[in-house]
């Protein structure tokens, strides 16, 4: 692991089991409270879910407020990285 | 109704109020409505979603302003490039009409006055026609949806070169506009067909100098500063015998072995050459430095010319101007001394008559009579010279060579038979001479007489006639000891005699050459070795052609 990759700082959000747009919500309110640090690079947001809709309406708003996306697909859920400018 | 029931049916409104909202917001964020076994109404007052929503609009309407400043600053950047750059650029639509131009193509292709263009057909806006030509590029990429170039286009006195390109389609995939790019190539055509021109010139330069270098008289030999030959004209081939394309490659060393060609300059050198399988000519030779634009030796040119018939005309000149300059001193002499010979002879013999004289006195008296004799013969010699010396009195007509060779044999069949010489001839049938019959009577003799004195007592005389180009050739060889090198050059001098003292005039191969002079001929030697001489006398004759 890098030094940047150090000092950013992960904050996670464990939404397995809720569903849109729910989720959505949940992850917006997330958004807006770090959204300067997520901006900045200095934080990056970890959304675990096992909702597929979510892998859809989640990034295609953060990617509306100028943020970075990216989503895996890690065994059983889904992981959505958000964090850095678009 | 009481006032709590009143309240939480209040409540129950305001939640529905919420969700209801919320759900309009989602539908705008393009996602469905909430459910309520998703979302109880607790945990939804809870998340605030209309205040989470509209602090999420705020973020994206922040960021889209921010978009919007970048996407105006980029669009200024690009107008900038897009009058700043030094091509003409127009975007055209479908029916050839110009959408935007910017200022280079405004000031390459506009007419003054109107630079207000957009909405006006390019064709009549930059080519003040009606209609679009067959050759149009924007034409092209419209019909076929592929970039097009017309490479030269003259517009307004000027060159361009022209592209287009497709820009935006229809949903049938339609070419909808193009990018017209056109480039000012009026200096770069210029500077070419400038460059054709000088190209023309030098070419049509070098056709010339081809030219005059190959109808040059002089061969002419090109050598590289390694004195190899690289060119060659006709004049040289012809000179050498060699082929142009033998000589190219060639070393000049080789070519010329007796060339000094680490000497820069050289002037009118005589050089001996000897062709493939032909005799030794002489060449008169010229060579100068061969320099480059900028003053470098990059090799030598070499003109020479074949000198060996100029040189044995200056020889023959000047034998004959010595002959005729002897002649008249010998005239002058014989003249003199012919009046007191013819009186000693004369008081000789008469004393001779006398009777009372002692034996000793009579034979002192006949050798008086005999040297005085002898004397009288050599100036009779020399009074024949100065006569062949003197060109003005020679008669010349037509006159068959072998009736006048037969009959100059006759006069030496008592002189042959005495000795053991065989003398052969062979005659070809040829054609007529023009010379003086008598004149060349005495050459045979001459030439005969001399042939007989050489070979001694046993040997063989040939005499061969032939026709050749330029005249007919006599030959008279002889086997005798032949003549030394170094007194070829004198053998033609009057005077001049191998003989012992008292036995020859040394005038008879003077009068040989005066003789053939007069008659417009040459005589020289053609071979001389331990086996023999050769002379050869050249005459003139009358060709068929000729009146």
């Amino acid at each position: 692991m890098s030094s940047a990759d150090t000092a950013i700082e992960t904050i996670e959000l464990d939404i397995l089991g809720q569903v849109c747009p729910a989720c959505l919500l949940v992850v917006l309110k997330q958004i807006n409270l770090y959204r300067d640090r997520l901006r900045d690079g200095k934080a990056r947001l970890l959304v675990l879910t096992d909702h597929r809709d979510t892998t859809r309406t989640v990034p295609a708003s953060a990617q509306k407020m100028g943020l970075c996306v990216e989503v895996r697909k890690v065994s059983t859920y889904y992981e959505i990285i958000i964090g850095g400018k678009s | 109704m009481s006032d709590c029931s009143k309240e939480q049916e209040n409540c129950l409104a305001y939640v529905q109020y919420i969700r209801e909202k919320t759900n309009q917001l989602l539908e705008v964020m393009g996602t469905e409505p909430l459910h309520e076994e998703e979302l109880d109404d607790h945990a939804l007052i809870e998340l605030d979603p209309i205040g989470t929503i509209a602090q999420s609009f705020g973020h994206i309407l922040e960021y889209l302003n921010e978009t919007i400043r970048e996407l105006q600053v980029a669009k200024d950047e690009l107008q900038a490039i897009f009058d700043a750059t030094g091509v003409g650029i127009s975007i055209i639509d479908q029916d050839f009409r110009i959408l935007r131009c910017n200022e280079m193509q405004r000031s390459l292709l506009v007419a003054p006055g109107n630079e207000d263009v957009t909405g006006r057909y390019c064709y009549d806006t930059y080519g003040n026609r009606s209609a679009p030509v067959d050759h149009c590029p924007a034409k092209y990429s419209f019909a076929t949806g592929q970039p097009a170039v017309a490479r030269e286009m003259i517009k307004r006195g000027k060159y361009f070169q022209v592209v287009t390109t497709p820009f935006a389609w229809d949903e049938n995939d339609r070419v909808t506009t193009v990018i017209e790019v056109s480039l000012d190539v009026t200096e770069k055509k210029m500077a070419e067909l400038a460059e054709k021109e000088q190209r023309e010139f030098y070419l049509t330069e070098k056709s010339k100098l081809a030219t005059v270098l190959e109808s040059l008289s002089e061969g002419l030999l090109v050598i590289d500063s390694d004195g190899r030959i690289i060119s060659a004209n006709r004049s040289a081939a012809a000179c050498l015998k060699l082929a142009e394309t033998e000589m190219i490659g060639m070393s000049v060393a080789t070519l010329l072995p007796g060339l000094t060609i680490n000497t820069k300059m050289l002037q009118m050198v005589d050089l001996p050459y000897t062709p493939p399988d032909a005799p030794e000519r002489q060449l008169s030779l010229n060579m100068s430095p061969l320099l480059d634009s900028e003053q470098k030796y990059i090799g030598r040119v070499i003109t020479f010319r074949d000198s060996t018939e100029e040189r044995k005309q200056q020889e023959m000149y000047h034998r004959t101007e010595k002959l005729s300059a002897i002649g008249q001193l010998s005239a002058g002499v014989a003249h003199e001394l012919n009046t007191p010979l013819g009186s000693i002879l004369g008081y000789a013999r008469l004393l001779l008559k006398q009777e009372n004289l002692t034996q000793q006195q009579r034979e002192q008296l006949a050798v008086i009579a005999e040297q005085a004799k002898k004397s009288g013969s050599i100036i009779q010699a020399l009074l024949n010279f100065s006569r062949h010396a003197q060109p003005t009195q020679c008669r010349l007509t037509e006159c068959d060579l072998n009736e006048v060779i037969k009959s100059a044999l006759c006069l030496l069949t008592t002189e042959l038979s005495k000795r053991k010489i065989t003398l052969k001839t062979d005659l070809d049938i040829i054609p007529k001479v023009c010379a003086d019959p008598g004149g060349i009577e005495q050459v045979v003799l001459n030439m005969v007489m001399n042939a007989l004195q050489a070979i001694g007592k046993q040997g063989e005389i040939s005499i061969k006639v032939r026709h050749q180009s330029g005249g007919i050739r006599l030959e008279v060889q002889d086997t005798g000891p032949g003549i030394l090198d170094e007194i070829r050059s004198r053998i033609f001098d009057p005077f001049f005699t191998t003989k012992p003292f008292g036995e020859g005039t040394g005038l008879g191969l003077s009068i040989c050459a005066g003789i053939v002079n007069e008659n417009g001929g040459s005589i020289d030697i053609a071979r001389s070795g331990s086996s023999g001489t050769t002379f050869v006398v050249i005459l003139p004759c009358k060709e068929a052609g000729d009146a």
